[in-house]
Protein backbone atom coordinates (compact mmCIF):
# COMPACT_ATOMS: atom_id res chain seq x y z
CA UNK A 1 0.00 0.00 0.00
CA UNK A 2 1.28 3.41 -0.75
CA UNK A 3 0.06 6.41 0.38
CA UNK A 4 1.91 9.68 -1.27
CA UNK A 5 1.67 12.99 -1.63
CA UNK A 6 -1.04 15.37 -2.83
CA UNK A 7 0.78 15.99 -6.25
CA UNK A 8 -1.30 13.57 -8.51
CA UNK A 9 1.15 13.80 -11.25
CA UNK A 10 4.08 11.70 -9.38
CA UNK A 11 1.33 10.41 -6.49
CA UNK A 12 -1.49 9.03 -8.33
CA UNK A 13 -2.92 5.49 -7.38
CA UNK A 14 -3.60 2.43 -9.94
CA UNK A 15 -6.99 3.52 -9.25
CA UNK A 16 -7.21 6.85 -10.62
CA UNK A 17 -4.04 6.26 -13.00
CA UNK A 18 -5.77 6.14 -15.86
CA UNK A 19 -7.90 9.50 -14.59
CA UNK A 20 -4.90 11.51 -14.00
CA UNK A 21 -3.33 10.97 -17.06
CA UNK A 22 -6.19 11.53 -19.26
CA UNK A 23 -6.73 15.08 -17.50
CA UNK A 24 -3.30 15.86 -18.70
CA UNK A 25 -3.28 16.02 -22.17
CA UNK A 26 -0.79 18.22 -22.72
CA UNK A 27 2.05 15.49 -21.78
CA UNK A 28 1.00 12.88 -24.18
CA UNK A 29 0.02 15.19 -26.89
CA UNK A 30 3.38 16.32 -26.71
CA UNK A 31 5.09 12.91 -26.57
CA UNK A 32 3.12 11.88 -28.97
CA UNK A 33 4.02 14.55 -31.21
CA UNK A 34 7.28 14.24 -30.63
CA UNK A 35 7.35 10.32 -31.56
CA UNK A 36 6.16 11.46 -35.22
CA UNK A 37 8.95 14.14 -35.28
CA UNK A 38 11.35 11.59 -34.23
CA UNK A 39 10.28 9.20 -36.71
CA UNK A 40 10.16 11.41 -40.02
CA UNK A 41 13.01 13.88 -38.85
CA UNK A 42 14.74 13.44 -41.96
CA UNK A 43 11.87 12.94 -44.03
CA UNK A 44 11.15 15.36 -46.57
CA UNK A 45 7.26 14.60 -46.47
CA UNK A 46 7.19 13.17 -43.06
CA UNK A 47 3.89 11.64 -42.05
CA UNK A 48 2.90 11.68 -45.34
CA UNK A 49 4.63 8.76 -46.14
CA UNK A 50 1.98 6.84 -44.82
CA UNK A 51 -0.63 8.48 -46.38
CA UNK A 52 1.38 7.80 -49.85
CA UNK A 53 2.12 4.24 -49.14
CA UNK A 54 -1.99 3.70 -48.16
CA UNK A 55 -2.76 5.37 -51.63
CA UNK A 56 -0.31 3.24 -53.42
CA UNK A 57 -2.05 0.50 -51.83
CA UNK A 58 -5.86 2.06 -52.16
CA UNK A 59 -4.88 2.26 -56.00
CA UNK A 60 -3.33 -1.53 -56.56
CA UNK A 61 -5.94 -3.62 -54.52
CA UNK A 62 -9.00 -0.87 -56.06
CA UNK A 63 -7.80 -2.28 -59.74
CA UNK A 64 -7.86 -5.76 -58.70
CA UNK A 65 -10.95 -5.89 -56.03
CA UNK A 66 -13.42 -3.86 -58.00
CA UNK A 67 -12.85 -5.87 -60.52
CA UNK A 68 -13.03 -9.15 -58.70
CA UNK A 69 -16.38 -7.68 -56.92
CA UNK A 70 -17.99 -6.02 -59.85
CA UNK A 71 -17.93 -3.00 -58.50
CA UNK A 72 -17.70 0.71 -60.46
CA UNK A 73 -13.84 2.19 -59.42
CA UNK A 74 -16.12 5.25 -58.77
CA UNK A 75 -17.93 3.31 -56.44
CA UNK A 76 -15.53 0.99 -54.48
CA UNK A 77 -12.25 3.20 -54.33
CA UNK A 78 -13.93 5.56 -51.46
CA UNK A 79 -15.04 2.85 -49.73
CA UNK A 80 -11.97 1.11 -49.70
CA UNK A 81 -9.90 3.94 -49.06
CA UNK A 82 -12.13 5.00 -45.61
CA UNK A 83 -11.66 1.66 -44.75
CA UNK A 84 -8.30 1.12 -45.05
CA UNK A 85 -6.74 4.02 -43.46
CA UNK A 86 -8.92 3.36 -40.10
CA UNK A 87 -7.94 -0.20 -40.60
CA UNK A 88 -4.08 0.87 -40.54
CA UNK A 89 -5.01 3.11 -37.69
CA UNK A 90 -6.60 0.24 -35.36
CA UNK A 91 -3.65 -2.43 -36.61
CA UNK A 92 -1.35 -0.33 -35.83
CA UNK A 93 -2.95 0.60 -31.91
CA UNK A 94 -2.88 -3.19 -31.64
CA UNK A 95 0.45 -3.55 -32.63
CA UNK A 96 2.42 -0.77 -30.96
CA UNK A 97 0.48 -1.98 -27.54
CA UNK A 98 1.93 -4.89 -27.68
CA UNK A 99 5.59 -2.79 -26.50
CA UNK A 100 3.83 0.33 -25.73
CA UNK A 101 5.21 -0.78 -21.35
CA UNK A 102 8.12 -2.95 -22.66
CA UNK A 103 9.66 0.07 -24.81
CA UNK A 104 8.99 2.63 -22.46
CA UNK A 105 10.71 0.22 -19.72
CA UNK A 106 13.65 2.09 -18.77
CA UNK A 107 11.11 5.60 -18.43
CA UNK A 108 8.58 3.36 -16.02
CA UNK A 109 11.16 1.94 -14.07
CA UNK A 110 12.84 5.17 -13.60
CA UNK A 111 10.51 7.91 -12.19
CA UNK A 112 6.75 7.15 -11.36
CA UNK A 113 3.75 8.83 -13.97
CA UNK A 114 0.84 7.48 -14.83
CA UNK A 115 1.08 4.70 -16.79
CA UNK A 116 -1.94 5.48 -19.02
CA UNK A 117 0.03 8.12 -20.36
CA UNK A 118 2.18 5.59 -22.50
CA UNK A 119 -0.84 4.37 -23.57
CA UNK A 120 -2.04 8.08 -24.70
CA UNK A 121 1.08 8.44 -25.96
CA UNK A 122 0.72 5.44 -28.43
CA UNK A 123 -3.00 6.40 -29.01
CA UNK A 124 -1.94 10.16 -30.46
CA UNK A 125 0.65 9.03 -32.94
CA UNK A 126 -1.27 7.04 -34.90
CA UNK A 127 -4.50 9.26 -34.79
CA UNK A 128 -2.16 12.11 -35.70
CA UNK A 129 -1.19 9.90 -38.90
CA UNK A 130 -4.95 9.23 -39.15
CA UNK A 131 -5.37 13.08 -39.55
CA UNK A 132 -3.25 13.18 -41.98
CA UNK A 133 -4.12 9.99 -44.05
CA UNK A 134 -8.30 10.51 -43.73
CA UNK A 135 -8.59 14.11 -45.42
CA UNK A 136 -6.56 12.94 -48.53
CA UNK A 137 -8.83 10.39 -48.77
CA UNK A 138 -11.74 12.28 -49.03
CA UNK A 139 -10.39 14.77 -51.54
CA UNK A 140 -9.63 11.30 -53.12
CA UNK A 141 -13.19 10.40 -53.11
CA UNK A 142 -14.21 13.86 -54.42
CA UNK A 143 -11.99 13.70 -57.44
CA UNK A 144 -13.95 10.79 -58.12
CA UNK A 145 -16.59 12.77 -57.86
CA UNK A 146 -18.39 11.80 -54.78
CA UNK A 147 -19.19 14.70 -52.40
CA UNK A 148 -19.90 14.22 -48.77
CA UNK A 149 -23.86 14.79 -47.41
CA UNK A 150 -24.73 16.19 -44.00
CA UNK A 151 -23.83 12.96 -42.78
CA UNK A 152 -20.30 13.94 -42.34
CA UNK A 153 -21.02 15.65 -39.17
CA UNK A 154 -21.35 12.60 -37.27
CA UNK A 155 -17.95 11.88 -38.42
CA UNK A 156 -16.82 13.75 -35.22
CA UNK A 157 -18.15 11.91 -32.53
CA UNK A 158 -17.08 8.73 -34.62
CA UNK A 159 -13.65 9.83 -34.44
CA UNK A 160 -13.78 10.80 -30.74
CA UNK A 161 -14.74 7.59 -29.92
CA UNK A 162 -12.09 5.52 -32.45
CA UNK A 163 -9.25 7.81 -30.96
CA UNK A 164 -10.72 6.69 -27.16
CA UNK A 165 -10.85 3.12 -27.73
CA UNK A 166 -7.51 3.20 -28.70
CA UNK A 167 -6.95 4.17 -24.90
CA UNK A 168 -8.38 0.91 -23.45
CA UNK A 169 -7.00 -1.69 -26.02
CA UNK A 170 -3.47 -0.16 -25.45
CA UNK A 171 -3.96 -0.61 -21.71
CA UNK A 172 -5.29 -3.71 -21.95
CA UNK A 173 -3.23 -5.21 -24.69
CA UNK A 174 -0.47 -3.89 -23.32
CA UNK A 175 -0.48 -4.46 -19.43
CA UNK A 176 -1.19 -8.23 -20.87
CA UNK A 177 1.88 -8.25 -23.00
CA UNK A 178 4.00 -6.79 -20.75
CA UNK A 179 2.99 -9.98 -18.20
CA UNK A 180 2.48 -12.60 -20.83
CA UNK A 181 5.11 -12.22 -23.50
CA UNK A 182 3.42 -15.29 -26.04
CA UNK A 183 0.65 -12.42 -26.31
CA UNK A 184 2.83 -10.19 -28.35
CA UNK A 185 2.99 -13.30 -31.82
CA UNK A 186 -0.71 -13.87 -30.79
CA UNK A 187 -1.76 -10.23 -31.33
CA UNK A 188 -0.36 -9.83 -34.74
CA UNK A 189 -1.72 -12.67 -35.95
CA UNK A 190 -4.83 -11.63 -34.62
CA UNK A 191 -4.72 -8.20 -36.67
CA UNK A 192 -3.68 -10.50 -39.82
CA UNK A 193 -6.69 -12.76 -39.46
CA UNK A 194 -9.26 -9.65 -38.82
CA UNK A 195 -8.05 -7.78 -41.28
CA UNK A 196 -9.68 -10.42 -43.80
CA UNK A 197 -12.85 -11.57 -42.05
CA UNK A 198 -13.88 -7.82 -41.58
CA UNK A 199 -15.47 -5.74 -44.18
CA UNK A 200 -12.46 -3.68 -45.82
CA UNK A 201 -11.92 -5.06 -48.46
CA UNK A 202 -15.63 -6.29 -49.27
CA UNK A 203 -18.93 -4.89 -48.66
CA UNK A 204 -21.23 -6.41 -46.04
CA UNK A 205 -23.78 -7.21 -48.93
CA UNK A 206 -21.32 -9.69 -50.17
CA UNK A 207 -21.72 -11.75 -47.35
CA UNK A 208 -25.61 -12.51 -48.48
CA UNK A 209 -27.05 -14.56 -45.51
CA UNK A 210 -24.29 -15.05 -43.50
CA UNK A 211 -24.04 -10.83 -42.94
CA UNK A 212 -23.71 -11.53 -39.24
CA UNK A 213 -20.41 -12.64 -39.57
CA UNK A 214 -19.68 -8.99 -40.09
CA UNK A 215 -22.26 -7.50 -37.37
CA UNK A 216 -20.99 -9.70 -34.41
CA UNK A 217 -17.50 -8.07 -35.41
CA UNK A 218 -16.95 -4.92 -33.25
CA UNK A 219 -14.30 -4.11 -35.52
CA UNK A 220 -16.52 -3.73 -38.01
CA UNK A 221 -18.69 -1.44 -36.37
CA UNK A 222 -15.47 0.84 -35.28
CA UNK A 223 -14.77 1.45 -38.87
CA UNK A 224 -18.83 1.79 -39.81
CA UNK A 225 -19.07 5.05 -37.84
CA UNK A 226 -16.07 6.49 -39.76
CA UNK A 227 -16.84 5.12 -43.07
CA UNK A 228 -20.65 5.85 -43.28
CA UNK A 229 -20.16 9.81 -42.08
CA UNK A 230 -17.69 10.26 -45.03
CA UNK A 231 -19.65 8.19 -47.79
CA UNK A 232 -22.71 9.65 -46.87
CA UNK A 233 -24.70 6.76 -46.08
CA UNK A 234 -26.64 6.30 -43.38
CA UNK A 235 -25.44 4.54 -40.06
CA UNK A 236 -27.46 1.44 -38.62
CA UNK A 237 -28.23 2.29 -35.32
CA UNK A 238 -26.47 -1.04 -34.10
CA UNK A 239 -23.07 0.59 -34.98
CA UNK A 240 -23.36 3.27 -32.72
CA UNK A 241 -24.81 0.69 -30.04
CA UNK A 242 -21.81 -1.42 -30.49
CA UNK A 243 -19.15 0.86 -30.67
CA UNK A 244 -20.36 2.58 -27.37
CA UNK A 245 -20.76 -0.29 -25.75
CA UNK A 246 -17.68 -1.58 -26.64
CA UNK A 247 -15.80 1.69 -26.01
CA UNK A 248 -17.58 1.30 -22.13
CA UNK A 249 -16.85 -2.32 -21.62
CA UNK A 250 -13.60 -1.48 -22.82
CA UNK A 251 -12.76 1.04 -20.01
CA UNK A 252 -14.50 -0.42 -17.27
CA UNK A 253 -12.39 -3.51 -18.40
CA UNK A 254 -9.03 -1.32 -19.31
CA UNK A 255 -9.90 0.19 -14.88
CA UNK A 256 -10.10 -3.39 -13.59
CA UNK A 257 -6.50 -4.90 -15.09
CA UNK A 258 -5.02 -0.95 -14.02
CA UNK A 259 -6.40 -1.26 -10.61
CA UNK A 260 -5.52 -5.30 -10.15
CA UNK A 261 -2.11 -4.61 -12.03
CA UNK A 262 -1.54 -1.18 -12.33
CA UNK A 263 1.91 -1.56 -9.64
CA UNK A 264 3.32 -4.96 -11.18
CA UNK A 265 3.76 -3.67 -14.39
CA UNK A 266 7.08 -2.56 -13.12
CA UNK A 267 8.12 -5.73 -12.04
CA UNK A 268 7.53 -7.16 -14.79
CA UNK A 269 9.68 -5.53 -17.03
CA UNK B 1 4.57 21.74 6.54
CA UNK B 2 6.55 18.87 7.40
CA UNK B 3 8.15 16.54 5.14
CA UNK B 4 8.29 12.69 6.05
CA UNK B 5 9.12 9.16 4.66
CA UNK B 6 7.57 6.88 6.56
CA UNK B 7 8.33 2.60 5.88
CA UNK B 8 6.57 0.21 7.54
CA UNK B 9 7.55 -3.66 7.14
CA UNK B 10 8.41 -2.91 3.27
CA UNK B 11 9.38 -5.93 1.15
CA UNK B 12 9.50 -6.46 -2.41
CA UNK B 13 10.17 -9.85 -4.28
CA UNK B 14 10.64 -9.81 -7.78
CA UNK B 15 9.01 -12.59 -9.95
CA UNK B 16 11.40 -14.04 -12.64
CA UNK B 17 9.76 -15.53 -15.63
CA UNK B 18 12.75 -16.79 -17.73
CA UNK B 19 12.63 -19.77 -18.83
CA UNK B 20 16.19 -20.89 -17.96
CA UNK B 21 14.99 -19.67 -14.65
CA UNK B 22 12.62 -22.27 -14.00
CA UNK B 23 14.92 -25.13 -13.96
CA UNK B 24 16.33 -23.64 -11.12
CA UNK B 25 15.98 -26.67 -8.38
CA UNK B 26 17.24 -25.49 -5.21
CA UNK B 27 15.85 -23.11 -3.14
CA UNK B 28 18.72 -20.87 -2.81
CA UNK B 29 19.23 -18.97 0.56
CA UNK B 30 22.44 -16.69 1.76
CA UNK B 31 24.58 -16.49 -1.31
CA UNK B 32 26.75 -13.91 -0.63
CA UNK B 33 25.31 -11.15 -3.69
CA UNK B 34 22.16 -10.09 -3.69
CA UNK B 35 18.71 -10.49 -2.32
CA UNK B 36 17.28 -14.08 -1.59
CA UNK B 37 15.68 -16.41 -4.23
CA UNK B 38 13.30 -18.42 -3.90
CA UNK B 39 10.18 -20.02 -5.59
CA UNK B 40 6.58 -18.40 -5.44
CA UNK B 41 3.32 -20.66 -5.52
CA UNK B 42 3.31 -20.56 -9.69
CA UNK B 43 6.64 -22.21 -9.24
CA UNK B 44 8.55 -18.87 -10.79
CA UNK B 45 11.68 -18.29 -8.93
CA UNK B 46 11.48 -14.68 -6.99
CA UNK B 47 13.78 -12.77 -5.83
CA UNK B 48 13.55 -11.23 -2.28
CA UNK B 49 15.06 -7.65 -2.80
CA UNK B 50 13.72 -5.81 0.49
CA UNK B 51 12.27 -7.95 3.22
CA UNK B 52 10.49 -6.08 5.70
CA UNK B 53 12.53 -2.80 5.94
CA UNK B 54 11.62 -0.09 8.63
CA UNK B 55 12.11 3.19 9.42
CA UNK B 56 11.14 6.86 9.20
CA UNK B 57 13.12 10.19 7.95
CA UNK B 58 12.00 13.41 8.83
CA UNK B 59 12.96 16.52 8.06
CA UNK B 60 16.48 18.20 7.81
CA UNK B 61 17.59 14.59 8.05
CA UNK B 62 20.58 13.54 5.48
CA UNK B 63 20.23 9.58 5.02
CA UNK B 64 22.90 7.46 3.55
CA UNK B 65 22.06 3.89 2.43
CA UNK B 66 25.10 1.64 2.30
CA UNK B 67 25.75 -1.65 1.84
CA UNK B 68 27.06 -4.27 -0.78
CA UNK B 69 26.40 -4.33 -4.48
CA UNK B 70 23.10 -6.49 -4.54
CA UNK B 71 21.94 -5.09 -0.81
CA UNK B 72 18.68 -3.79 -1.91
CA UNK B 73 20.00 0.14 -2.07
CA UNK B 74 18.79 1.23 -4.81
CA UNK B 75 15.58 -1.38 -5.03
CA UNK B 76 15.21 0.74 -1.82
CA UNK B 77 15.14 4.05 -3.86
CA UNK B 78 13.11 3.29 -6.37
CA UNK B 79 10.14 2.40 -3.71
CA UNK B 80 11.13 5.25 -2.62
CA UNK B 81 10.52 7.41 -5.93
CA UNK B 82 7.23 5.24 -6.44
CA UNK B 83 8.48 2.85 -9.02
CA UNK B 84 7.94 -0.57 -7.62
CA UNK B 85 5.15 -0.81 -5.45
CA UNK B 86 5.95 -2.41 -2.25
CA UNK B 87 4.66 -6.27 -2.44
CA UNK B 88 4.12 -6.05 1.44
CA UNK B 89 4.16 -3.38 3.81
CA UNK B 90 3.25 0.35 4.00
CA UNK B 91 4.92 3.34 2.36
CA UNK B 92 3.69 7.16 3.11
CA UNK B 93 5.67 9.51 1.48
CA UNK B 94 5.66 13.27 2.17
CA UNK B 95 6.19 15.88 0.25
CA UNK B 96 7.64 16.76 -3.49
CA UNK B 97 9.54 13.89 -4.70
CA UNK B 98 12.57 14.21 -7.33
CA UNK B 99 14.65 11.30 -7.80
CA UNK B 100 18.09 11.44 -9.57
CA UNK B 101 18.44 7.53 -10.35
CA UNK B 102 20.18 7.79 -13.67
CA UNK B 103 20.51 10.92 -15.02
CA UNK B 104 20.31 10.32 -18.52
CA UNK B 105 17.03 8.86 -18.20
CA UNK B 106 14.81 10.22 -21.27
CA UNK B 107 17.86 11.71 -23.22
CA UNK B 108 16.61 10.79 -26.62
CA UNK B 109 19.71 10.65 -28.58
CA UNK B 110 18.04 12.19 -32.29
CA UNK B 111 16.43 14.68 -30.47
CA UNK B 112 18.24 17.82 -30.03
CA UNK B 113 19.82 19.30 -26.74
CA UNK B 114 17.14 21.71 -26.19
CA UNK B 115 13.95 19.19 -27.50
CA UNK B 116 15.31 17.10 -24.61
CA UNK B 117 15.27 19.33 -22.02
CA UNK B 118 11.58 20.26 -22.61
CA UNK B 119 11.12 16.28 -23.08
CA UNK B 120 12.06 16.15 -19.47
CA UNK B 121 9.95 18.63 -18.28
CA UNK B 122 6.82 17.52 -19.96
CA UNK B 123 8.25 13.97 -18.20
CA UNK B 124 7.95 15.45 -15.19
CA UNK B 125 4.33 17.03 -15.66
CA UNK B 126 5.04 20.43 -16.15
CA UNK B 127 3.44 22.99 -18.14
CA UNK B 128 5.23 24.29 -21.55
CA UNK B 129 4.96 27.87 -19.82
CA UNK B 130 7.05 26.37 -16.92
CA UNK B 131 9.28 24.51 -18.70
CA UNK B 132 9.82 27.34 -21.06
CA UNK B 133 11.09 29.50 -18.34
CA UNK B 134 13.64 27.00 -17.06
CA UNK B 135 14.77 26.33 -20.68
CA UNK B 136 17.60 29.18 -20.53
CA UNK B 137 18.59 28.54 -16.76
CA UNK B 138 19.43 24.98 -18.12
CA UNK B 139 21.37 25.82 -21.05
CA UNK B 140 23.42 28.41 -19.62
CA UNK B 141 24.49 26.07 -17.40
CA UNK B 142 25.62 23.67 -19.96
CA UNK B 143 27.44 26.02 -21.71
CA UNK B 144 26.98 23.93 -24.68
CA UNK B 145 25.94 26.85 -26.77
CA UNK B 146 24.79 26.21 -30.73
CA UNK B 147 25.41 22.76 -29.65
CA UNK B 148 21.75 22.51 -28.31
CA UNK B 149 19.99 22.88 -31.41
CA UNK B 150 21.66 19.37 -32.58
CA UNK B 151 20.93 16.24 -31.94
CA UNK B 152 22.47 14.47 -28.68
CA UNK B 153 23.47 11.92 -30.28
CA UNK B 154 26.37 14.22 -32.18
CA UNK B 155 28.03 15.16 -28.26
CA UNK B 156 30.45 13.83 -26.89
CA UNK B 157 30.07 11.75 -23.66
CA UNK B 158 31.09 14.24 -21.42
CA UNK B 159 28.90 16.91 -23.16
CA UNK B 160 26.33 14.64 -22.95
CA UNK B 161 26.50 13.96 -19.43
CA UNK B 162 26.70 17.70 -18.88
CA UNK B 163 22.93 17.92 -20.32
CA UNK B 164 21.41 15.32 -18.28
CA UNK B 165 23.21 16.68 -15.34
CA UNK B 166 21.73 20.69 -15.98
CA UNK B 167 18.43 18.73 -17.02
CA UNK B 168 18.21 16.57 -13.68
CA UNK B 169 19.18 19.26 -11.73
CA UNK B 170 16.70 21.62 -12.61
CA UNK B 171 14.27 20.28 -10.35
CA UNK B 172 13.26 21.63 -6.93
CA UNK B 173 12.06 19.26 -4.68
CA UNK B 174 11.30 18.81 -1.28
CA UNK B 175 12.39 14.99 -0.98
CA UNK B 176 15.56 14.40 -2.82
CA UNK B 177 16.64 10.61 -3.89
CA UNK B 178 20.09 10.02 -5.57
CA UNK B 179 21.81 7.27 -6.55
CA UNK B 180 25.58 7.76 -6.37
CA UNK B 181 26.71 11.48 -5.91
CA UNK B 182 26.70 13.01 -9.37
CA UNK B 183 30.11 13.80 -10.94
CA UNK B 184 30.29 15.09 -14.49
CA UNK B 185 32.70 16.52 -16.80
CA UNK B 186 36.27 18.36 -16.48
CA UNK B 187 37.81 20.39 -14.05
CA UNK B 188 36.22 23.78 -14.34
CA UNK B 189 32.52 21.93 -15.31
CA UNK B 190 32.91 19.70 -12.10
CA UNK B 191 33.63 22.51 -9.66
CA UNK B 192 30.18 24.50 -11.22
CA UNK B 193 28.15 20.96 -11.07
CA UNK B 194 29.25 20.17 -7.47
CA UNK B 195 27.92 23.41 -6.37
CA UNK B 196 24.57 23.30 -8.17
CA UNK B 197 24.57 19.54 -6.35
CA UNK B 198 25.14 21.38 -2.64
CA UNK B 199 22.53 23.71 -3.66
CA UNK B 200 20.41 21.65 -4.80
CA UNK B 201 20.60 19.36 -1.75
CA UNK B 202 21.00 22.66 0.41
CA UNK B 203 17.64 23.12 -0.40
CA UNK B 204 15.80 19.83 -0.03
CA UNK B 205 14.56 19.20 2.94
CA UNK B 206 15.10 15.38 3.32
CA UNK B 207 17.98 13.80 1.24
CA UNK B 208 18.33 10.12 0.77
CA UNK B 209 21.43 8.93 -1.25
CA UNK B 210 22.62 5.53 -1.90
CA UNK B 211 26.43 5.43 -1.69
CA UNK B 212 29.86 3.26 -1.43
CA UNK B 213 31.89 6.23 -0.39
CA UNK B 214 32.71 6.63 3.31
CA UNK B 215 33.84 10.63 2.59
CA UNK B 216 30.60 11.25 0.89
CA UNK B 217 28.67 9.97 4.22
CA UNK B 218 30.55 11.94 6.87
CA UNK B 219 30.43 15.30 4.40
CA UNK B 220 26.74 15.58 3.67
CA UNK B 221 24.88 12.85 5.61
CA UNK B 222 23.07 12.68 9.61
CA UNK B 223 22.23 9.10 9.02
CA UNK B 224 23.73 6.16 7.75
CA UNK B 225 21.43 2.99 6.69
CA UNK B 226 22.96 -0.14 6.18
CA UNK B 227 21.28 -2.88 3.85
CA UNK B 228 22.55 -6.41 4.04
CA UNK B 229 20.84 -9.19 1.61
CA UNK B 230 17.75 -6.69 1.08
CA UNK B 231 17.16 -6.08 5.47
CA UNK B 232 17.78 -3.32 7.50
CA UNK B 233 21.03 -4.03 9.39
CA UNK B 234 22.11 -0.86 10.85
CA UNK B 235 20.67 2.44 11.80
CA UNK B 236 22.89 5.03 13.33
CA UNK B 237 23.18 8.58 13.30
CA UNK B 238 26.70 9.94 11.39
CA UNK B 239 29.53 10.92 13.71
CA UNK B 240 31.37 14.14 12.55
CA UNK B 241 35.30 13.16 12.96
CA UNK B 242 36.75 16.91 11.91
CA UNK B 243 39.59 16.92 13.27
CA UNK B 244 39.92 20.47 13.29
CA UNK B 245 36.82 21.59 15.28
CA UNK B 246 38.08 19.31 17.74
CA UNK B 247 41.71 20.73 18.68
CA UNK B 248 39.85 24.51 18.52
Amino acid sequence: MINFHKDLWRNHTRHNDLWVALMTPHVWLALGWHDIRQRYRRSVIGPFWFTLSTLMMVGALGLVYSTLLGKTLREYIPYLGVGLVVWQYISSVINEATTAFINSGYLIKQARIPLTIYAARVVWRNFVILMHSLPVVILLMMLFGKMPNSELLLLFPGLLILMLQGVWVVLVVGVVCTRFRDVIPIASNFITIAFFVTPVLWPVTQLKERAWIAECNPLYHTIEIIRGPILGTPIHWQSWVWALGLLVAGFLLAQYLMSRCRDRVAYWL
Amino acid sequence: MANSIHVEGVSVEFPIYENSHRSLKNRMIDITTGGRIAKDLSRHPVVTALDGISFKIGHGERVALVGHNGSGKTTLLRVLSGVYAPTQGRLSVDGKTASLLDVSMGLDPDATGFENIYLRGIMDGLKRSIIRGKIDEIADFTDLGDYLNLPVRTYSSGMMLRLAFAISTSVEADILIMDEWLSVGDAEFSVKAKQRLDEMVGQASILVIATHDPALVSRICTRAIKLEHGRLVEDKPVTKEEPNTVIS
